[in-house]
């Protein structure tokens, strides 16, 4: 017996069980223990989606903005209601810890909040006697039906950085989960069924890419948000765009931390642990490469490995475990396989994750925090994603150098330094090209009402997840423009 | 129990607070009435505090270890004493010992919020002793 069973899809207010002969297994990833099925959805199963979804999409955008908040009111009250529930689902299928995944629960319920704020975000402007007479307004209106595709590291919260404010707006919306991690997802929705939305206001479709593809391609679709790797957004961006849907699509990163000389170390090293490996590494926010200036780099490197290998790995729902284990024992292999690519290429280990025991969970997918140190950035674990507790130390001769090896990465997502000196935090913020930048912040995860930005090949498209970008995207600005005889 | 996370400081003061809660209910009787129901209500909102920083306090998790902290060093025995006395000496002496945790915990925890919360709660566990103190005498 499954802890969750075969999991069902929502659709037009009903939980049905998919009429595919293709379910996934689901795992724990701290014991490997199957703990429910996804079915990989039909075809016609995600077309019905966007039809129940536009069938309600004229009398959900009737409904008053003020009447719309209030039903984010009642979603985050029954979040609040079952936050301990919703972090230890996401605990059991990805495996973080459970204070990392109640702050995504937290995460997921500030992006609710400030949804809920949608009868202010949503005005329009207007400007009398443009000519004698003649006045114009511009009224923001909601454009149809949405989707979201998510990725399998923030299940609970992903979703929430688009769903809340796209049905704020008085648009109506898919969910198509990660397929490794579709049970937070199934959670809030018997939560969003609960808030009793009009029938077809929010829908869940799990599956593949085949249900992926049907979505992007279908003409009631008016866009797509997007959160995965890199080659995957490009896929979604140009297929979006090549049947005319608008496109969000955030992407892969490899994100730089830049350690001056003059730095704090006790301060700076534990938020480089932090975002190195908090989650196990697997967040497109984790600091991949630390890039040490100068005379920094011995005394870092030493307090990063010693720091590191104190780190508790274990099953995220033990409260004194400090990193859970990999997703899945795929990306396990891959990692691996990433750090025997590292010393191939010459870097040398000097602190090893491969093959660590948990004695309470023997199956698990456990890697522990791992250290290289020499590596050079033409390196293939100094340019590619490894999304794994893997962290690369470069030392460099100065900031231009760190920030020339920045430009350098395909990526643009994020980047931060660690320094006492305003003017070099001035030169980093001003000059760097990455979306999110942090200034003596480890992990820049910007908050609800902020953009989660993102440049080069982390991002495609121009309006983010979000605060204001959410409204634009998941709206149409009409210009009246009027005169009375 | 070594407390070396977030969570793990966090669910133990919770059940400190829930503890205390029991304790004070248990024990109100006679003279000690009014005090000790009062003590449960300020227990009962403590410990919603708590659960609502453990919700919230989480916006930048730091994974370093801490140290140094250990649940044993934080037990008593809080079985209410049938004797009135007895049972205010407990209570001096909880709200004695759960003001060191709070202080040896805000001392290594790296959340500022929670430092602050953890600061004002021992605070409030003297301004309680205080108070038992003050019965106590009279």
């Amino acid at each position: 017996m499954l802890e969750y069973g075969t999991i069902k899809n929502y659709v037009g207010g009903q939980w049905l069980a998919s009429q595919s002969d293709e379910n996934l297994e689901i795992h724990n990833p701290a014991s490997a223990a199957v703990i429910a099925q996804v079915p990989l959805s039909t075809d016609e199963e995600a077309n019905q989606a966007v039809t129940v979804a536009k069938e309600t999409f004229q009398e959900w955008r009737e409904t008053p903005p003020l009447v719309r908040a209030r039903y984010m009111f009642r979603l985050k009250a029954l979040m609040e209601e079952h936050f301990e529930d919703l972090a230890q689902i996401i605990v059991k299928e990805h495996g973080k810890i459970i204070d990392e995944a109640r702050g995504e629960v937290r995460r997921a319920i500030e992006n609710v909040e400030a949804a809920a704020g949608i009868p202010s975000l949503m005005m329009g402007y207007n400007a009398e006697d443009i000519a004698v007479g003649i006045d114009e307004e511009c009224v923001v209106q909601p454009a149809g039906v949405f989707c979201c595709i998510a990725p399998f590291n923030f299940p609970s919260m992903v979703p929430f950085w688009f769903l809340p404010y796209a049905v704020a707006c008085g648009n109506t919306y898919i969910v198509k989960p990660s397929e490794l991690c579709p049970l937070s997802q199934n959670r809030l929705f018997e939560l969003l069924d609960e808030v009793d939305f009009p029938a077809g206001v929010v829908n869940l479709v799990n599956g593949d890419r085949r249900a992926v593809d049907t979505l992007l391609t279908h003409p009631d679709m008016v866009g797509v948000s997007f959160v995965g790797s890199t080659p995957v957004g490009k896929h979604i961006y140009a297929t979006a765009a090549a049947h005319g849907k608008r496109a969000q699509c955030q992407a892969g990163a490899k994100n730089c931390l830049v350690v001056m000389s003059d730095t704090m170390l006790d301060r700076t090293v534990p938020n480089i642990l932090t975002s190195a490996f908090g989650t196990a590494g697997q967040r497109c926010l984790a600091g991949a490469l630390v890039l040490a200036v100068g005379e920094v780099y011995e005394p870092l490197k030493a307090q990063l490995v010693e720091a590191a290998s104190r780190i508790k790995v274990g099953d995220g729902l033990d409260e004194t475990v400090q990193m859970g284990p990999v997703v899945s024992r795929r990306s396990l292999e891959r990692i691996v396989g990433y750090i025997e690519k590292g010393l191939e290429q010459g870097a040398e280990l000097i602190l090893d994750g491969r093959g660590i025991q948990v004695e309470s969970c023997p199956d698990g997918y456990f890697i522990g925090p791992t250290i290289f140190d020499k590596v050079s950035a033409e390196m293939v674990i100094a340019r590619e994603e490894i999304f794994g507790p893997v962290l690369g130390i470069i030392p460099v001769a100065d900031l231009d150098e760190a920030i020339s090896i920045i430009h350098d990465l395909p990526y643009g997502n994020a980047a931060s330094i660690f320094t006492a000196s305003g003017k070099s935090a001035r030169q980093f913020k001003y000059q760097v090209d990455c979306g999110n930048i942090g200034v003596n912040i480890g992990i820049a995860a910007p908050i609800a009402t902020f953009p989660f930005s993102g440049m080069k090949d982390s991002f495609f498209g121009d309006l983010h997840g979000q605060g204001r970008d959410a409204i634009s995207f998941f709206t149409e600005r009409k210009v009246i423009i009027s005169r009375w005889f | 129990m070594q407390l070396g996370t977030f969570g793990a400081i966090l669910r133990f003061a919770m059940e400190l607070e829930s503890q205390a809660a029991a304790f004070y209910e248990a024990a109100v009787q006679g003279v000690l009435a009014d005090l000790f129901q009062e003590m449960a209500r300020g227990s009962g909102k403590r410990l919603n505090r708590l659960e609502r920083a453990r919700r919230e306090g989480v916006a930048e998790m730091i994974l370093e270890s801490i140290e140094g902290l250990d649940s044993s060093s934080y037990q008593m025995d809080l079985t209410a004493d049938a004797d009135t006395g007895q049972r205010l000496q407990q209570a001096l002496a909880l709200e004695e010992m759960t003001s060191l945790f709070y202080r040896d915990a805000a001392a290594k925890m790296p959340i500022q919020e929670i430092v602050r919360l953890f600061q004002q709660l021992a605070d409030e566990n003297m301004q309680r002793q205080g108070e038992l103190a003050e019965l106590q005498a009279s």
